[in-house]
């Protein structure tokens, strides 16, 4: 897998705790460039470690892509989370907040939709797990 | 868990030198996962920002050069952000949980409503024609005279119970009269079946809005009842207060009184609970404060804020 940018997306390898500090750095470069305020970084990068930990926690290995958006003239950050890890049989459920015990407190991907914008999730039993979830600058 | 919280100080501290070390990204996710276990082992907000608060004190240099404390205590700020970031999530996933569960009770609500005016006006014209229908019958049968009377005093019997659900559902008597005479009506009702004085106080003028009425009145009624079945008490008291952007109610009594933290620590109540009461309250950004204890009665105290 190419680290780095390709195009106007950067792609980091995710198998291990290091791996999710990359994914938080330029994932907060890159909110910062696009001029989210402080608050909101702190946003992204939990969303980002989040994202991260579930994929080195559940799939042992993935990666998250980070990716400039706009829409209507306005500008925000995407982060995909991507891998081919045993997936999660139903959905609907995972996104309950009693799924899990980190659900239960709040955290995980119930957590993650409710810091982003937006948050869509394709999963399923053997055919791994894509989350996409963005957040549009104000 | 004091070990466990002792090692969280140690665990923060250490992190938060590394930070104001230059440690960037690498001790800012440290940060985020020690408010994660901090979640996880039941600390509050509170205790995060008394645990960075006794970290900072730990680690400014006594007499910092100038500069030194702005940058350090910006860095603090950074990390003490991080930190919080898992907080965060939580607090967002309790103001959802709040409002889903607002929005469920103003279903119920709304559906408790449709039911109980089907079954007053619909079930009860059904059973007027019922009664027309054996008034003629009756007419035409003199023999089967008595018969029908009898089946007319168990229509009777039906409308009466009719009444009843209709009114446990949804009393029309709060949709049309209002909060204080609604519960005026209920008080009545209950003084006669458990053998209670109970006095209402309050505006009968002014109406709130219309979920406020209905969870002080489902609450009062659910505290009523919890006079009658445990209390042991000869007289309760229920007021109602409007003030400013605050709705009030009181539901007093003088009976037996209660261990109230070991009462709340019970599950498995009948009805909406003391614990179900609050999180209805919840909903509403209201309050429920007890005060009891053994011997010396028990007051529901309720606050609501009320918009505009």
């Amino acid at each position: 897998m190419d680290k780095g940018r390709v195009g106007d997306e950067t792609r980091v390898p995710i198998g291990s705790d290091v791996d999710i500090l990359t994914a938080r750095q330029r994932g907060r470069a890159l909110a910062s460039e696009l001029g989210f305020p402080n608050s909101s970084l702190v946003l992204i990068a939990t969303a980002i470690s989040e994202l991260a930990r579930n994929i080195v926690l559940y799939a042992k290995r993935g990666e998250i892509v980070l990716g400039r958006i706009e829409r209507d003239g306005h500008q925000g950050i995407q982060v995909t989370a991507r891998d081919e890890g045993p997936g999660i049989p139903d959905v609907g459920l995972a996104m309950q907040s009693g799924y899990s015990t980190s659900g239960s407190l709040g955290l995980g991907l119930p957590g993650v939709r409710r810091l982003m914008d937006e948050f869509e999730i394709v999963s399923g039993a053997g055919k791994g797990t894509t989350v996409m979830a963005k957040k549009w600058k104000r | 868990m004091k070990e466990r919280a002792q090692r969280l100080d140690e665990e923060y501290a250490a992190a938060l030198r590394d930070h104001l070390a230059g440690e960037g990204e690498a001790s800012l996710q440290q940060a985020y996962e020690l408010g994660r276990r901090a979640i996880a082992s039941g600390l509050g907000l509170v205790d995060m920002a008394a645990l960075h608060y006794q970290a900072v004190l730990s680690l400014l240099p006594p007499s910092p050069g100038p500069g030194e404390y702005a940058r350090a205590i910006e860095a603090a700020g950074a990390f003490l952000a991080e930190g919080l970031g898992p907080f965060e999530m939580a607090y967002r996933g309790f103001r959802e949980a709040s409002d889903v569960l607002r929005r469920l009770n103003e279903t119920l609500e709304e559906e408790a409503k449709r039911i109980a005016h089907a079954l007053h006006d619909d079930a009860g014209q059904i059973l007027v024609s019922a009664h027309l229908a054996l008034e003629s019958l009756a007419a035409d049968m003199p023999a089967a005279r008595d018969q029908l009377q009898e089946a007319r005093g168990l229509l009777d019997q039906v409308e009466e119970q009719i009444r009843g659900l209709s009114h446990e559902l949804r009393p029309t008597i709060l949709d049309d009269l209002g909060l204080v005479p609604a519960l005026e009506f209920l008080a009545k009702g209950m003084a006669k079946r458990a053998g209670i004085a109970i006095t209402v106080e309050g505006p009968r003028d002014r109406r709130l809005p219309p979920p406020v009425e209905t969870a002080l009145y489902r609450i009062v009624k659910e505290g009523l009842a919890n006079v009658s079945r445990h209390a042991r008490a000869t007289r309760a008291r229920v007021r109602v207060e409007h003030e400013g952007r605050l709705a009030r109610c009181a539901v007093k009594d003088d009976g037996k009184g209660f261990d109230v933290s070991e009462v709340m620590a019970r599950k498995g109540e009948r009805g909406l609970g003391l614990g179900g009461m609050r999180q209805r309250l919840g909903a509403l950004g209201g309050t429920l404060e007890i005060v009891s204890s053994p011997g010396r009665g028990t007051e529901l105290q309720i606050t609501i804020p009320v918009e505009g």
